[in-house]
């Protein structure tokens, strides 16, 4: 259409025209997309966390404190005969405190090694068939010298768990947060509308086209949605480093940054944001392209 | 160029039966008045025409276009053959006279080189070439319904109509609009004026179609009303 930078042009000044309910829409929006955006970057790194915490079947038996290395070692045969024990593997307590300190720093465990070292030996058990965990558990725990059992099998349920809780609730924050925007946004380009009524009256009267009436509006839906689509992902950009940052410092754990899932995320924000502008404009538009005349201007 | 058959309209919401069973026709390159006074059916026979409004029954036939079969959407290709002057001009009081003018062209997707051209020319035809930077408010009431003038003329339509041209402005004004408007129809518009000033009417010696209560109760080639 050799109109058609006219008609964009014509849209941007609507924004600008229109400031206090552009800004609100794209407030709006930024928020629905900067949740969606969190609840996929959380889905992605709690079921990371749930891998890196280990093997599901994999539990730790610990030994009393009090044992020496050779009484530890010799703990593990006695381990393995537990029915349904798989496998047993020798946890050196010198070893586990240097894995801290590569992975953590030296400064905080810097006076914990040798006699000082807080950590007990300990043992790594696999089990043949699961369904008897509970059950396997117990037996282990009977076993003279064993201090405690730690599973992170329960970790991973709870963290599972967890995850698809925030999923769902997200889930229908999002459908709020769409629906509200749809309507923020379809009542902005109302009042744009409105206060071009006059020029819409005169636009049908010499022969636009809808479609040509049609144009502006909806770019400046759909501006409204690209703005904040890209203020989204800057948004969740440094807030996912920020978090991930943060939590690395009490959990360890391998992480998926946004920069790696960026660009689906990016996709289906920029068509999330130019689908809800343009749906949110064609909404409002129906009834003055329905009128003709003076029931435009309402005389 | 303008059918009319059998024509009734009657208005849903109220029950009103604005026009009577109107029959008329207007040929290419005729100046026609449309009299009567208000409430008459004027409006009602300008809105059929633009077909803001559909008839009730009856036929109506516009440039070649069957109005009852016209597709909504083939609509604005129907206004194209129209250029409208209101009565209250309906000018964009935040754009220039060549602004407003200009706007007109871009709504039916001219070219930005074509409106260079054509503006000003249309411009310079109703008078108006020095004030092509004003903006309305800055302009008398005559000077302003020129500019609507030139807005319904710019896009080159076969049928001009003036819906009260000379409501609104001053005596001799009004008599140098309907001048324009003449000059316009010589040049081969079909033109049609809407009015209730009878005065005005006889002192152009055209052929004038008198409304009055929905009904055509009058229409002469002369100043003279005879009755059919």
């Amino acid at each position: 259409m050799s109109s058609f930078g006219y008609l964009i042009k014509e849209g941007f000044k609507n924004l600008v025209h229109n400031r206090l309910m552009t800004l609100a829409s794209i407030g709006v929006l930024i928020s629905c997309l900067v949740l969606t955006g969190s609840a996929v970057m959380l889905t992605v790194n709690v079921s990371n966390i749930v891998d890196s915490v280990g093997d599901t079947n994999v539990t730790k038996v610990f030994l009393d404190d009090s044992y020496t290395k050779l009484e530890a070692v010799y703990k593990g045969k006695e381990l393995s005969q537990v029915a349904n024990v798989s496998q047993v593997e020798f946890i050196d307590k010198d070893e586990a405190i240097q894995a801290y300190r590569d992975q953590l720093g030296d400064e905080v465990f810097a006076n914990m090694s040798g006699d000082d070292n807080p950590l007990p030996y300990a043992y790594s058990v696999k089990m043949d068939d699961l369904s008897k965990y509970d059950d396997t558990v117990a037996r282990i725990k009977e076993v003279d010298g064993v201090a405690s059992v730690s599973s992170h099998r329960e970790v991973a349920e709870k963290l599972t768990n967890l995850s698809s809780f925030i999923t769902t609730m997200s889930l229908w924050i999002i459908l709020a947060l769409a629906i509200i925007s749809l309507f923020i946004i379809s009542n902005t380009i109302r009042m744009t509308m409105f206060s071009h009524r006059f020029e819409i009256s005169i636009m049908k009267s010499v022969g636009a086209t809808n479609a040509f009436v049609r144009v502006p509006f909806i770019i400046e839906g759909v501006v409204i949605g690209l703005i904040s689509a890209i203020i989204a992902i800057i948004l969740l950009f440094v807030l996912s480093d920020a978090v991930i940052n943060s939590v690395q410092k009490i959990l360890d754990f391998k992480y998926t940054r946004f920069t790696e899932v960026m660009w689906p995320i990016i996709g289906s924000f920029v068509a999330a944001g130019v689908l809800v502008g343009s749906l949110g404009s064609m909404v409002s538009i129906r009834r003055f392209l329905t009128h003709e005349g003076n029931e435009i201007l309402g005389w | 160029m303008i059918k009319f058959n059998n024509v009734s309209k009657v208005y849903d919401s109220n029950g009103v039966h604005a026009l009577d069973n109107v029959s008329l026709n207007i040929e290419k390159g005729e100046f026609v008045f449309i009299v009567g006074s208000s409430g008459a059916g004027k409006s009602t026979f300008l809105k059929l025409i633009m077909r803001e409004e559909m008839p009730s029954s009856g036929s109506i036939v516009i440039n070649d276009m069957h109005l009852e079969k016209l597709p909504r959407r083939k609509v604005p290709y129907l206004r194209r053959t129209m250029g409208i002057v209101f009565q209250d001009f309906r000018l964009i009081s935040k754009m220039t006279v060549y602004e407003n003018v200009a706007f007109a062209m871009r709504c039916v997707g001219k070219r930005n080189d074509s409106i260079k051209k054509r503006v000003p020319y249309i411009l310079e035809l109703v008078g108006l070439a020095d004030k092509a930077n004003d903006h309305p408010s800055e302009l008398s009431g005559g000077e302003q319904q020129r500019v609507s003038l030139a807005r319904a003329l710019v896009n080159n339509p076969a049928l001009i109509i003036a819906d009260e041209p000379t409501g609104n402005i001053d005596p001799e004004m009004s008599y140098e609009i309907i001048e324009l408007l003449s000059e316009i129809n010589k040049r081969g518009t079909t033109v049609l004026v809407v009015t209730h000033e009878h005065e005005l009417v006889k002192s152009f010696g055209k052929r004038v179609i008198t409304i009055d209560d929905g009904r055509v109760v009058s229409d002469t080639d002369d100043d003279r009303f005879v009755a059919i």
